[in-house]
């Protein structure tokens, strides 16, 4: 009797200290950030819920060009981070003698953060930057005024570009773990069969890799769509993406302003939330595909 | 085919370069003195900004110190709530694992900075705020889902066989764990401790919000310089982050693992 | 981690007795001294200057450590966000803060007033201040035309003023030179976006020579005022396709401009400290050729202060190393541009014979305005509550 017991709660008894971090600190979070969107906010003696604040931003301009904004950056960097990742741990699967500095090196923008990637992106692409350098060398510009802006755009290539090369290797490195895991008699069955290399790639080695590729894509895209230092150190004045605006209002010298940005960080998490049941059927596949 | 693997190895090579490069440059950056446009190589060299990164009086190297004690002390607590959590997700079956699988990955989706923007006066009242434990506990949102992830894969990957048996052994909980599951676990340790620390190393907008400049991380001096264009100082401060970072990835992997077992699990 | 928990329950008893401002205004100075002892200020402000952060971190630091004991804690945390912070204090009714010293002025020393976030009236405190200030001069009373009351102390005095490169361009002397000068030199010129602080301030020079002048803005209802600087909104739109990147983006700090400034990106840039360029020339890192002008119209200039918040933990350190900084020694030392180049605030009537001559030989170097022509063509700061005003307009109606 105790053991049947014990077996029934012994998970819940291990699962206890990370639900009650999880609990208060993130769910905890985001209640509370729901609720001071709607306008309970005791501490500032709000405490009628109401809905004005989200009618107000939602329809302001300056929120829906962030939002544009946003949605742009990280659909533009998660489809491109894709892509180039996918068909990077392709190629590095198919190399024969792989050296450790190969190795080491594409892993190393992992342990870099964003801050940092923001500073080369800066060095290399300002006006004034490495590129624009080589390129007055080459002959290909007179002034610096020719090299096209590339930084503090208004298009927000600076901040894709920072994007890109801070998630590659985690694009690569998820895919390439599940590539590596596929058995390489079905490569060699199909080229029997006179498959082609890249009917090889796309009718073997791209179906079996899909749910990765698929949650890899979800991941890099919430986190760019949330992500705060990169488009805040290489964004234009304007628009601004969502979490820099949700920050500017959040550091603003009048408190009655904070329902308002804790609409605008809702709303992020809304959009992720939506993603989050993508991210559901994803796994849903997943498990689906392991039977 | 030789062609076709040379062709490969440029491809290959040339994005590696990609990824090099900025590094490379960087560390350029870092001894410049004066570099207008358009000149390809600084105009002087110089070592004021490793000067001035020594300088115990700008604070640098302590608050490069209260960094890597707090991603230690996170990596130590996050490992602690991920272990039994792993065990329970990789092991059991039980009414509600799918809720709890959606919450133990939601924090990977849902923004960080709207979670700490709601959370930050609540820890004002709590007196979390401005202190070493509110910054260590914020760090925790980000950290927890990637280390119980990892944790759940390495006991998915393990069953529960050798436990049972140690149980049949006659070996109590304690002495099960230590000589038993630890060993058995330690490769996914080392990769969600990395992972861990690299991420609570890397924090700059929660330390920042709920720090309230009393805990100054080393992000926290960076992110001005950057912001503000510095960029011989913060091209030194950021090859000291870099540095440090590896450093501890490779005291990690010398310790504790055996590398022939480690696997590769990263972040973003 | 025992460690650091034990080093938190110690803090906190240590923190755990608030000193109510009038309590500690009570004390005779030298009561005051003796309880700042050994303890630590906690000095907020901006951190994106490294001349300034080492100024702090070594003179400062170090003189207070060997004449009082109080050791200084230097936090590179802006108004925007401490003020916030500050904010958020006084919302849950936080008596013990963690910070012990502001370096603030015009509209963010306005809001901290407004809502009560200051300690209280402290400069009468402090023995420098009655020896040095002129208590009267309307940059001590008034901090953009806000009354300061004894809550905040002067720290040092700025005069906005621009900088050329000499090699590539001469410098015009008036605002319609200026006007032509951009339009003559397109895509060399840009000030930094709104709400950095020298933006800012460049913004309200084009307020004054566009929409006649500051004097009216002083008695102006809110409600005629964007109305009023509509001129300048129309002028800032007109000069916009001439600018950097024909003002599709704005640097967003002055710092970025300096650099812009520095790669020959652009050909002018401007300052609130006018031996700005000097001291860029000097580390290195401004061509050589680097000079200061002002419009002969006159440039903005203004004091900026000291404040200690209303529950800082640590009042009478503050107080101490507030009277600290107003010393001979430390605004002698900070005048020298090789250190900081700032501006004294002290009255060169109350100086000594020796100090003040020690005050005009500094060499403020050949890329600075000399002294006497910056004093003949200074204005002052308009009211501080018309500048969130301005930065809502440019972002509104300029930026965009």
């Amino acid at each position: 009797m105790f053991k049947f017991r014990f077996n029934k709660w012994y998970p819940y008894l291990l699962l206890s200290p990370a639900l009650i971090v999880l609990f208060l600190l993130f769910l905890g979070g985001v209640i509370l950030g729901l609720s001071q969107s709607l306008g309970y906010f005791p501490v500032l003696g709000l405490e009628e819920p109401t809905f004005k604040y989200y009618l107000e931003v939602w329809s302001s301009t300056e929120f829906l060009n962030s939002l544009v904004f946003s949605l742009f950056i990280s659909f533009t960097s998660a489809i491109l981070t894709t892509i180039i990742g996918v068909f990077f741990a392709y190629q590095l699967l198919k190399i024969k003698n792989k050296n450790r500095i190969i190795n080491f090196l594409y892993k190393l923008p992992i342990i870099v953060p964003h801050i940092i990637a923001s500073l080369m992106v800066f060095l290399i692409l300002t006006q004034s930057g490495i590129l624009s350098r080589f390129a007055y060398h080459l002959g290909l510009i007179e002034e610096i005024a020719e090299f096209p802006r590339l930084v503090f755009d208004k298009n927000g290539f600076g901040i894709i570009a920072a994007y890109l090369w801070k998630q590659i290797p985690f694009v690569v490195l998820m895919v390439y773990t599940v590539l590596k895991q596929i058995n390489g008699s079905f490569e060699a069955a199909a080229k029997n069969l006179g498959a082609s290399n890249s009917q090889v790639f796309r009718e073997i080695y791209l179906p079996l890799t899909a749910p990765s590729i698929g949650s890899a894509f979800i991941i890099i895209f919430a986190f760019s769509l949330g992500s705060f230092e990169i488009p805040y150190l290489l964004g234009p004045t304007y628009p601004q993406t969502l979490s820099v605006l949700a920050y500017k209002k959040y550091i603003s010298l009048d408190l009655t302003q904070r329902p308002y940005t804790m609409v605008i960080a809702t709303s992020l998490t809304m959009i992720t939330v939506i993603l989050i049941m993508i991210y559901r059927k994803i796994l849903s596949l997943i498990s689906r595909y392991h039977l | 085919m030789f062609k076709k693997n040379i062709y490969r190895k440029i491809i290959l090579y040339a994005l590696i370069f990609l990824f090099a490069f900025p590094l490379l440059l960087l560390l350029v950056w870092a001894f410049s003195g004066r570099w207008p446009w358009p000149n390809l190589i600084a105009e002087s060299f110089s070592l004021e900004g490793w000067r001035y990164f020594i300088d115990p009086a700008n604070g640098a190297v302590e608050s490069l110190a209260t960094s890597v004690i707090i991603g230690v002390a996170v990596t130590f607590i996050t490992l602690l709530i991920s272990i039994p959590a792993g065990k329970a997700m990789g092991l059991y079956d039980f009414p509600g694992k799918g809720a709890v699988k959606i919450l133990v990955l939601a924090p990977l989706i849902v923004p960080p900075l709207a979670v700490t923007m709601g959370i930050h006066i609540n820890f004002m009242l709590l007196g979390l705020a401005d202190k070493f434990i509110g910054v260590i506990l914020v760090h925790l949102i980000p950290t927890l889902p990637y280390s119980i992830r990892i944790m759940t894969h390495t006991f998915e990957g393990l069953g529960d066989k050798f436990e049972a048996q140690a149980r049949v052994l006659g070996a109590g909980p304690l002495q099960r764990f230590i000589h038993i599951t630890l060993p058995l676990i330690s490769p996914g340790l080392f990769s969600a401790g990395i992972l861990v620390f690299i991420i609570s190393f890397s924090q700059y907008l929660l330390t920042f919000l709920i720090g309230g400049g009393r805990i100054i991380t080393f992000t926290m001096l960076l992110f001005p310089l950057v912001n503000s264009g510095d960029r011989m100082l913060a091209a030194v401060y950021s090859l000291v982050f870099i540095a440090a970072a590896l450093i501890f990835t490779l005291l990690m992997e010398r310790v504790l693992v055996n590398p022939a077992e480690k696997r590769d699990h990263f972040y973003i | 981690m025992k460690k650091i928990i034990t080093a938190l329950i110690i803090t906190l008893l240590l923190l755990s007795l608030p000193a109510a401002a009038a309590e500690v205004l009570d004390k005779s100075w030298e009561e005051i001294v003796n309880e700042a002892e050994g303890e630590t200020v906690n000095f907020y402000m901006f951190g994106g200057d490294r001349r300034i952060n080492n100024w702090v971190d070594t003179f400062v630091a170090d003189n207070l450590k060997e004449e009082y004991n109080i050791h200084v804690h230097r936090v590179p945390m802006g108004p925007d966000d401490y003020l916030n912070k500050l904010l958020g204090e006084k919302q849950i009714g936080r008596q013990q803060g963690s910070i012990d010293l502001l370096w603030i002025n015009g509209e963010n020393f306005k809001v901290a007033r407004e809502n009560e976030l200051l300690f209280g009236s402290f400069t009468e405190k402090l023995p420098n201040f009655n020896k040095y200030i002129d208590q009267n001069a309307e940059g001590v009373t008034h901090d953009f035309g806000y009354p300061t009351e004894g809550y905040e102390a002067p720290y040092g005095k700025a005069q906005f003023s621009f900088v050329y490169d000499s090699a590539k361009t001469e410098a015009p002397a008036t605002f319609a030179e200026l006007t032509a000068w951009i339009k003559d030199n397109p895509g060399k010129f840009t000030y930094a976006a709104l709400p950095d602080f020298t933006g800012s301030a460049f913004v309200r020079h084009v307020i004054y020579n566009t929409c006649g002048g500051y004097q009216k803005f002083y008695e102006m209802q809110e409600e005629e005022f964007v109305k009023a600087i509509q001129p300048a909104v129309d002028y800032l739109k007109e000069i916009e396709p001439y600018l950097w990147r024909e003002g599709e983006s704005y640097p967003a700090t002055q710092a970025q401009l300096d650099n812009l400034y520095a790669d020959g990106e652009v050909w002018m840039t401007m300052g609130y400290h006018p031996t700005k360029a000097a001291g860029e020339i000097e580390k290195g890192n401004f061509p050589a050729s680097s000079r200061s002008f002002v419009i002969e119209e006159g440039t903005i200039s203004n004091t900026h202060f000291l404040a200690v918040p209303f529950n800082a933990p640590q009042p009478e350190a503050a107080l101490v190393a507030a009277n600290f900084l107003l010393s001979f020694e430390a605004q002698y030392n900070k005048m020298i541009p090789a250190n900081w180049g700032d501006f004294t605030v002290l009255d060169f009537d109350k100086l000594s014979e020796q100090e003040r001559r020690k005050f005009e030989n500094i060499d403020l170097g050949e890329a600075t305005v000399p002294l006497a022509e910056l004093e003949a063509h200074r204005v002052p700061e308009i009211p501080a509550k018309w500048v969130p005003m301005i930065e809502e307009v440019w972002s509104a109606e300029v930026a965009r």
